[in-house]
């Protein structure tokens, strides 16, 4: 298990996120995380709760999706040990876009809203930091939707035989 | 041939706490997708005659986009069963039992052309196609793009011909097509057949006089075939009001790609009888013959000289016209084609023999054998190519190629 290597400090420092801060200021960052453990199959939060905290999964594996229709939802993403996720509830106050559900026995650190901003107060040159890194991962995420949305038009396209660029003629009859 | 596209869905089990995740790929997709033709409302559909190798055809009209499919017997079939309820592997089933083997491309085929004829509910992907077709490298694609983006300022069409159509029509023009408009025609016809034959000794002297003025003439020909075709394209349009249908459009575009010509669209006459498109196609070329036939006579009673020679050469240059607009076989889709596509209810002929060119030698030698309807298209792009042999030969020294074989 992941927590059981030296420190959480040194976790939280293999985290994207928080990869330009040195081991005092994560250690500082500590008491500002909370665990919360989540069974297989269980909710982390649903699509349109209020959004409230980012969550970084230390264990087990985190499926997102976005509803389509009735009890179907379509898969959005996966999340694996050392990536976090629920990021755009760290800066607004919108329900969430999305549902997030542990697909195995999951454990998660929550860094909430109102901590967060606290740390912008307080403690501005961490929160540019992780301002910054954040900032990378919405473009890296905002690159993968784009691959996503082409790939769900495409699966679309062959579901329902429409073929791009084989365009029947158009039946008519026009007299000379 | 790329993979097919996969997506995960998340399915929620009815307690609600637990959920399971499946992936199904696109082509598994494919044959559970329902395809649903719009309401009964929205399209009418309509046999068309027993062809010569005795299949049938049916004509599909979008009402509200007005748009037309060509369906074939099996592309019916599975319209038919495309109600919604029944699965693509369902339909495709059905069909195999009905009609034996079948290429399942003509499933695709058709769901292709119901999506761009905007009969399929909740599909809309037309904009996809022009986005990708743009993005295409490829150096000759781009080219005829282009070429094709030119031309496209060159053409026009008149989308509210119909309202002007019907105008004319109800202003007079049903007149053309009672019985005494078709006695007079005759009666003229017969007259300037009579003009020609006691102008014919004549016929070089008076030619000749066009040769000795050849911006005058050359000026006057001109103007004399546009304004027939004008007069021609308008005729068609009428006719197919007669028989109280719609006219698409009116317009001037390139002929299959080759031949800058007016038309009528007058594909809404295919909800009509095999009679009215044929009363359709002969009332155009018709209108050449009355204003040839008004030309010769005006040649015989004009004293000789220039008046003469340009009347008799208007009427040529119309008879001519209107006898290679009723010819059906020289690769083009001219009105005598369309009568002998409606004569053997086979309304894709030369598309269809243009399909089977490149591999018809093949097929003749080494099977497998023709079907009795490409023997027909077979003997279509035959006759096809040995009339522009002979229209050529004929017209050598039209060509300047007289000399070079020896004509006179």
């Amino acid at each position: 298990m992941l927590f059981s290597t030296p420190t959480l400090a040194e976790f939280l420092r293999g985290i994207s996120l928080f990869q330009d801060l040195d081991y005092g200021t994560l250690s500082s960052l500590l008491p500002l995380l909370s665990r919360r453990k989540v069974r297989a199959g269980e909710t982390i939060f649903r699509e349109l709760d209020p959004s409230d905290a980012l969550y970084i999964v230390e264990y087990g594996k985190v499926v997102v999706s976005k509803h389509v229709s009735g009890q179907t939802d379509i898969v959005l993403t996966r999340f694996s040990p050392g990536d976090f996720f629920g990021e755009m509830g760290l800066f607004d106050a919108a329900p969430r876009s999305a549902s997030a559900h542990a697909e195995l026995d999951t454990t998660l650190w929550k860094l909430e809203r109102h901590t967060f901003h606290d740390m912008l107060t307080n403690r501005p040159e961490i929160g540019a930091r992780i301002c910054y890194r954040l900032v990378n991962v919405f473009i890296q995420r905002l690159r993968v939707t784009n691959d996503q949305a082409r790939e769900a038009i495409r699966w679309g396209l062959e579901a329902t035989g429409y073929t791009p660029g084989q365009d029947a003629d158009p039946f008519g009859r026009k007299s000379t | 041939m790329p993979e097919p596209a996969k997506i995960e869905f998340l399915t929620r089990n009815p307690d609600e706490a637990t959920f399971q995740i499946h992936r199904v790929q696109s082509n598994q997709a494919r044959g559970m997708f329902r395809p649903q033709r719009l309401s009964e409302a929205v399209w009418e559909v309509t046999a068309q005659p027993q062809s010569f190798d005795g299949s049938r055809h049916f004509v599909l009209r979008n009402l509200q986009r007005d748009r037309y499919v060509l369906l074939s017997a099996q592309e019916h079939f599975l319209w038919n069963h495309f109600d919604g309820n029944h699965t693509l592997a369902e339909i495709a089933k059905l069909l195999h039992f009905e009609f034996g083997a079948f290429d399942y491309l003509i499933i695709n085929q058709l769901l292709t052309k119901l999506h761009a004829a905007g009969l399929l509910a909740a599909v809309g992907a037309s904009g996809v196609q022009s986005s990708i077709a743009s993005k295409s490298s490829r150096r000759w694609v781009r080219a005829w793009v282009r070429l094709r983006r030119a031309w496209g300022r060159i053409s026009f069409k008149i989308r509210d011909a119909d309202r002007y159509c019907s105008a004319i029509y109800r202003r007079g023009g049903f007149l053309l097509f009672s019985p005494f408009a078709l006695a007079l025609c005759l009666a003229l016809t017969a007259v300037a057949i009579v003009a020609v034959v006691r102008l014919s000794p004549q016929a070089k002297q008076i030619t000749l006089g066009l040769a000795g003025m050849p911006v005058l003439s050359t000026g006057a020909m001109i103007a004399t075939m546009l304004f027939v075709a004008v007069q021609h394209v308008l005729v068609h349009a009428l006719a197919c009001k007669a028989y109280g249908r719609k006219v698409r459009e009116i317009g001037f575009f390139l002929l299959q790609g080759v031949l800058p010509t007016f038309y009528a669209d007058v594909t809404d006459i295919f909800m009509s009888s095999r009679r009215a498109r044929i009363v359709v196609d002969l009332a155009g070329p018709l209108v050449e013959v009355v204003f040839g036939s008004f030309a010769f006579i005006a040649a015989y009673w004009s004293p000789p000289g220039v008046g003469q020679s340009l009347f008799f050469g208007a009427g040529i240059l119309l008879w001519e016209g209107a006898l290679l607009n009723l010819y059906p076989f020289n690769f083009l889709e001219l009105d005598g084609y369309n009568i002998l596509a409606d004569l053997l209810a086979m309304p894709t002929l030369r598309q269809r023999a243009m399909t089977l060119l490149p591999k018809l030698l093949g097929r003749l030698i080494r099977g497998p054998k023709l079907q009795k309807s490409e023997w027909i298209q077979s003997s279509y792009l035959a006759i096809c190519f040995a009339s522009v042999i002979v229209y050529v030969v004929l017209h050598l020294d039209a060509l300047g190629l007289g000399r070079l074989f020896g004509a006179n």
